[in-house]
């Protein structure tokens, strides 16, 4: 939808462009030849972008009616697998664990990185150095993170337990990965630390955005700097707030490294998230079809929530 | 000034160092009164960048320092590492870790190589790709053209982690599981459509009259995108570049799937198997040492590229 539609915006001017330079050789003929030369640069990506995503996506809907196992022949079992998902705990239980975590970690991350835009945004000696090093834990990876968070949430040994357990807030011993609430209370930490630098970024663009002169007539009126955020940023700042919240959200939703690194989706199944017991069914069960068909109700919600970011933007946009 | 310490004791939140200076301000306006304006406002402009200073400092401490925690951790012996810290045990740094990841008989060795050659071929490809692409979309007409840019960003919305089941199959029919450089294709194709994106942005940005002039000079396609435009898009390539290979390094999910034999592995997936201690004991220490070797290349890549990659995040942030 948005895609045509910024497709769409640019029309008049290459129109325009066009206009001008046919004037150069035969009318027709340049036309023509433009657009086969058009046609044949974009190609490739179009190959590529079929090949290993849009192929795939309609591919998964067709397996999702079939009984796919990994390797082997397979035949069609019409929307069985849809109406076994309601029934399968590891999925449904998968589904109320993401959604839990996503729902701790979206506000914090959207908190930390408003104060710390705040912190970056001014021109002031030092801000540019700030920013980029308190975006580096988003460079660096969540992957590398949490193998470096396994050694230190280790008893005894970790460095979180050495320095927690010198403020009286755990004991030294205490086995962090073991424990569903500790497990997830250590993850979404890690998950705030590693993700509110780019919520941080994105909040800067928009307000760096924001005309300068807005807020000097707001001085002049004898705004206080709260009044002047309250007025001037936080309304001009929604667009951007909205797509910080989505690309968190959606990547909360997507969560699957810190889990597979950190507790194995355990104990028993208790941090399993949705990607991580589709990777389950697929490729440790070879029940692909049952898989696909979790796919594609991942596709459809995480489609969802990015439709109503578009829409959200569309309605306050320009 | 020990009130100033006092209060960079603590994680100092990002706007109390905001707020503090605002306040200053207001102080000095009152001030300002009796004692010379600018005089007063001199003294606290020093005082509220003071404050700004140090409550930055506290803030980018608590980003880094882990960081840098775990690259000193990865030189203590592996002895050290798995028995409770001490101010003594940090006296003896030893590469013996990476040593032995790097020269051992686990051959980690081997799995960084192929972190970066899935990496580089990944930024290389998909530069290239998108830059064709982009000068298709933004400098020539042609008939379903709205409609092939509406599919690549379709795809931009699809997010590869819920159509790894499907991919799977392909890729295993195409011969590309196991495969450096399928992982690198793949990887590629994820890329594509932000880097066409942003290759879009960048000819779009050209202005006409070079490309009219180019070809009344008789300029091929070609030899107008090397000579003429080549310096007005290599920051576009860059951004694009540099997105692609930092996803590809740290890439984690599709690596672990599509690749099931050991000596393939990139560096990521390769440290589960140092984690799960498939080499013997699990061996903290090595674990480290690794995470440490795959965090170096995040980090010298993006300072010294920074600029392309703000501006990517910047230019897909403002134009949504």
């Amino acid at each position: 939808v948005a895609g045509t539609e910024v497709a769409g915006g640019t029309r008049p001017r290459e129109r325009a462009r066009t206009g001008r330079a046919r004037r150069a050789g035969p009318p027709g003929a340049q036309a023509r030849q433009d657009a086969r030369t058009g046609l044949a640069l974009v190609t490739p990506a179009l190959l590529f972008v079929s090949i290993f995503t849009l192929f795939p996506l309609g591919f998964s809907v067709y397996m999702s009616l079939t009984n796919w196992p990994l390797v082997g022949s397979y035949r069609f079992i019409g929307l069985s697998n849809y109406q076994s998902l309601a029934h399968n705990t590891l999925f449904v239980e998968s589904i109320v664990f993401t959604l839990k975590y996503t729902a701790i970690v979206t506000l914090p991350i959207l908190a930390v990185g408003y104060g710390l835009a705040l912190l970056v945004r001014s021109n002031r000696p030092g801000s540019t150095l700030f920013r980029t090093l308190v975006f580096l834990p988003f460079i660096v990876g969540l992957v590398t993170e949490s193998y470096m968070a396994v050694v230190e949430l280790q008893p005894s040994s970790g460095t979180v337990n050495f320095v927690l357990a010198r403020f009286g807030i755990v004991k030294d011993t205490t086995a962090w990965l073991v424990h569903t609430g500790l497990a997830v209370t250590a993850i979404c930490v890690l998950v705030v630390w590693f993700a509110s630098g780019l919520t941080m970024m994105l909040l800067m663009a928009g307000m760096q955005a924001i005309p300068g002169e807005l807020y000097e007539s707001a001085r002049v009126d004898g705004a206080s700097w709260w009044s002047a955020e309250r007025s001037i940023t936080l309304p001009l700042l929604r667009r951007s707030i909205a797509l910080s919240l989505i690309i968190s959200v959606v990547g909360s939703f997507l969560a699957f490294n810190q889990f597979y690194i950190m507790t194995q989706g355990g104990p028993g199944t208790s941090t399993t998230s949705v990607v991580m017991a589709i990777v389950n069914t697929g490729f440790t069960q070879f029940n692909v079809g049952l898989a696909s068909a979790m796919s594609v109700v991942l596709v459809i919600v995480v489609g969802l929530i990015t439709f109503a970011q578009f829409h959200f933007l569309q309605r306050d946009g320009d | 000034m020990p009130a100033v310490r006092s209060r960079a004791g603590g994680p100092a939140a990002a706007g109390t160092s905001r707020r503090v200076a605002s306040g200053a301000r207001a102080g000095a306006r009152t001030r300002g009164a009796g004692a010379g304006r600018a005089a007063g406002r001199g003294r606290t402009a020093r005082g509220g960048l003071a404050w700004y200073l140090i409550g930055g400092v506290a803030v980018s401490a608590v980003f880094v320092l882990p960081l840098g925690w775990e690259v000193i951790r990865s030189f203590q012996p592996e002895s050290a590492i798995g028995v409770p810290l001490s101010g003594k045990s940090l006296r003896h740094l030893t590469i013996a870790n990476y040593h032995s990841l790097l020269a051992g008989q686990d051959n980690i060795a081997r799995n960084v190589i192929n972190s970066l050659i899935v990496a580089v071929l990944a930024a290389l490809v998909t530069a290239l790709v998108a830059t064709l692409a982009g000068y298709g979309f933004a400098q020539f007409r042609f008939r379903g053209s709205p409609v092939a840019f509406g599919l690549v960003l379709l795809a931009f919305m699809v997010p590869f982690q819920a159509v790894l089941t499907p991919l799977f199959v392909e890729m295993h029919f195409l011969r590309l599981l196991n495969s450096l450089i399928g992982l690198a294709l793949f990887y590629t194709a994820f890329n594509l459509p932000f880097g066409v994106y942003v290759m879009r942005n960048s000819f779009l940005q050209v202005p006409r009259e070079l490309v009219d002039a180019a070809k009344v000079d008789g300029a091929s396609v070609m030899g107008t995108l090397t000579s003429v435009l080549r310096p007005l898009i290599v920051p576009g390539i860059a951004t694009t570049a540099l997105y692609a290979f930092l996803f590809s390094w740290t890439e984690f999910l599709a690596a672990l799937i599509f690749m099931t034999n050991d000596s393939l592995f990139t560096l990521p997936v390769a440290l589960i198997n140092v984690e799960a201690g498939n080499y013997g004991a699990i061996n903290y220490g090595l674990l480290l040492a690794g995470a440490v070797i795959a965090m170096i290349p995040c980090v010298v890549v993006y300072v010294a590229l920074q600029r392309f990659y703000v501006r990517g995040l910047v230019s897909g942030a403002l134009k949504g």
